[in-house]
Order: structure tokens, then C-alpha cells, then sequence
């Protein structure tokens, strides 16, 4: 059961470089072919300073620093038990390969329902991003449902 | 795309994916970086009462914007946020259609609403959306 006294929590900030070849495997695992996430020259033509990031990409630095699974350990929150209720992307400046995002995560809320299936908590998450010109990137925010 | 062009009601074209596929789902685990089993190994879906894997939400997020970002430039993009209801799994045909609701003359902003639906309707992501549009002159 999540750990409600979590709420407000901040995590320390993680860095995490972005890469073309990330691009590419995301958008050939979704089954995208937009060439603007794929080739300079089309993405320049369109308007955009290189290959640019996709509207999901975000979920990799997101995953592969492990700051959804430490952010829900640390509230106690049973990840065979979750699912994904919810994402919700903000959108501020393009993101670039190249670009170092710092990534601060905060725990927002934590509450318990009652379901027609039985009790489950909400547990809310917000993750900000900046690039490395301290420009704010994107806003992220997720909710995860865990049966308990 | 201009904001002069565009009307409530407009609807985007449709996309209809190719039936997803455990290899999608082992190359979707490595390039996002979610190693749930739940997605890879069928016999932990089998014990949690699933019958097999289940596709990652984030895919079908995935192919949401997909659609998206093929009918409205990502760099016009400023909103964008999805409700998963209802689990995927390999061999569904998902299909993703979605309309413009409103307008925002003042700030040229759009609004709308998209949905990814399998080969049985049934509802994976509600979704809805906003961007910010160039006008004309």
C-alpha cells in the first residue's frame, strides 16, 4: 500500500543525454515513420534544427534511469500491482539528440478508492524537465493505480 | 497547417496500425526501457490471470501520437494526455481516430479529442490534445 506521508515528496535531480539511435529504436518499436524523426535533412526542411524527439519519447529517460521504479519503491508502491492510468505531457521547447535533460520528480498525490474490482490507490507523479540551457523542456505527469 | 484553415469538427485521418506483435513488444521494452515481464514473458502474464503478455500502455500512447504528429506538427503540439482504458495484447488491429472540439481565436490555440479502439471497438486510450497554430499572415 502506498505510502501517503510520500506526498509532496522530491527526488534528486537526474541527468540523461538524448540520443538519435534511442530516437530511432522508439519510433521503429511504435511503428512511426515520420521521416522528421528519422532524417536531418526532412526534419530541418520541417521547420525543426535536426531529428527531432517524438510526442512519447520522454518515457525513455523516464524509464531507463529508473525514476518511475525508484519513485514508487521508495513509496512503498508494489510494482507488480500497478497500472497505468494516466500520462499527461506539456509541451515547451523540441527536444534534440545531443540535449542534456535534468529530470526532477515529485510525488504530488497519493489517495485510496474504492473500486467496483476493490481497493486500489492512486499515486501521482510529476516529473520536469530542462535542457542545458536551464530552458524548461516538458512537464510530465503520470498516474499509476495499484490494486491493494 | 494554418489556425485559419482548421475548423471545430475537423476530424484527422484515421490510422489503422498493423497487428501488434510479441517482437514489437521486446523491441518496444528495449527502446523505452520498461522491462515489466508482464510484456515479455507469457507465462508471467499467464500468472497474474492475463492469458499471455499485454502490449505497454506507453506503445499505444505511441501510436496516438503517431497519429497526432502525422496530422499536426509535433512543433505545434503543446498539450497532450491519455486515460488508458483497456489493455492491449498481440494479434489487435488498433485503429486511432480523433477530431479538432474547439477553437481559442484569442490565443490561436486548437483543442481535441482522439481515441485508439481495437478491431472489436473496444477502448485502449481516450485522449485529448492542444496546439498552438500559425495563422496565415
Amino acid at each position: 500500500m502506498a505510502n501517503k506521508d510520500k506526498i509532496g515528496k522530491e527526488f534528486p535531480p537526474f541527468a540523461w543525454e538524448v540520443e538519435k539511435g534511442k530516437i530511432r529504436e522508439l519510433v521503429q518499436a511504435i511503428g512511426d515513420n515520420n521521416p522528421i524523426f528519422l532524417d536531418r535533412e526532412a526534419a530541418v526542411a520541417a521547420g525543426y534544427k535536426n531529428i527531432v524527439a517524438p510526442a512519447t519519447f520522454i518515457t525513455v529517460p523516464m524509464m531507463w534511469t529508473n525514476t518511475l521504479t525508484s519513485t514508487l519503491d521508495d513509496a512503498d508502491v508494489k510494482f507488480v500491482n500497478i497500472l497505468h492510468g494516466e500520462e499527461e505531457y506539456e509541451y515547451f521547447a523540441e527536444i534534440y539528440p545531443g540535449d542534456i535533460l535534468t529530470g526532477q520528480a515529485k510525488i504530488t498525490d497519493i489517495q485510496t478508492k474504492k473500486g467496483k474490482s476493490g481497493a486500489m490507490d492512486l499515486i501521482k507523479m510529476e516529473v520536469n524537465y530542462t535542457n542545458q540551457e536551464g530552458k524548461p523542456v516538458l512537464k510530465a505527469r503520470t498516474l499509476i493505480v495499484e490494486k491493494i | 497547417m494554418y489556425f485559419d484553415d482548421v475548423q471545430a469538427g475537423d476530424s484527422m485521418p484515421v490510422l489503422v496500425k498493423e497487428p501488434i506483435t510479441k517482437l514489437q513488444l521486446v523491441k518496444y521494452a528495449g527502446a523505452s526501457g520498461d522491462f515489466n515481464p508482464l510484456h515479455t514473458d507469457d507465462d508471467v502474464g499467464r500468472s497474474v490471470g492475463l492469458g499471455g503478455v499485454i502490449g505497454h500502455g506507453m506503445l499505444t500512447m505511441g501510436f496516438v501520437g503517431q497519429a497526432l504528429t502525422n496530422w499536426i506538427p509535433k512543433k505545434y503540439l503543446k498539450k497532450f494526455k491519455v486515460r488508458f482504458a483497456g489493455m492491449t495484447k498481440p494479434g489487435e488491429v488498433i485503429t486511432i481516430t480523433g477530431k479538432i472540439t474547439a477553437k481559442d481565436e484569442e490565443n490561436n490555440l486548437i483543442s481535441g479529442e482522439l481515441s485508439a479502439r481495437d478491431q472489436n471497438d473496444q477502448v485502449k486510450i481516450q485522449a485529448s490534445f492542444e496546439a498552438k497554430l500559425p495563422r496565415k499572415n
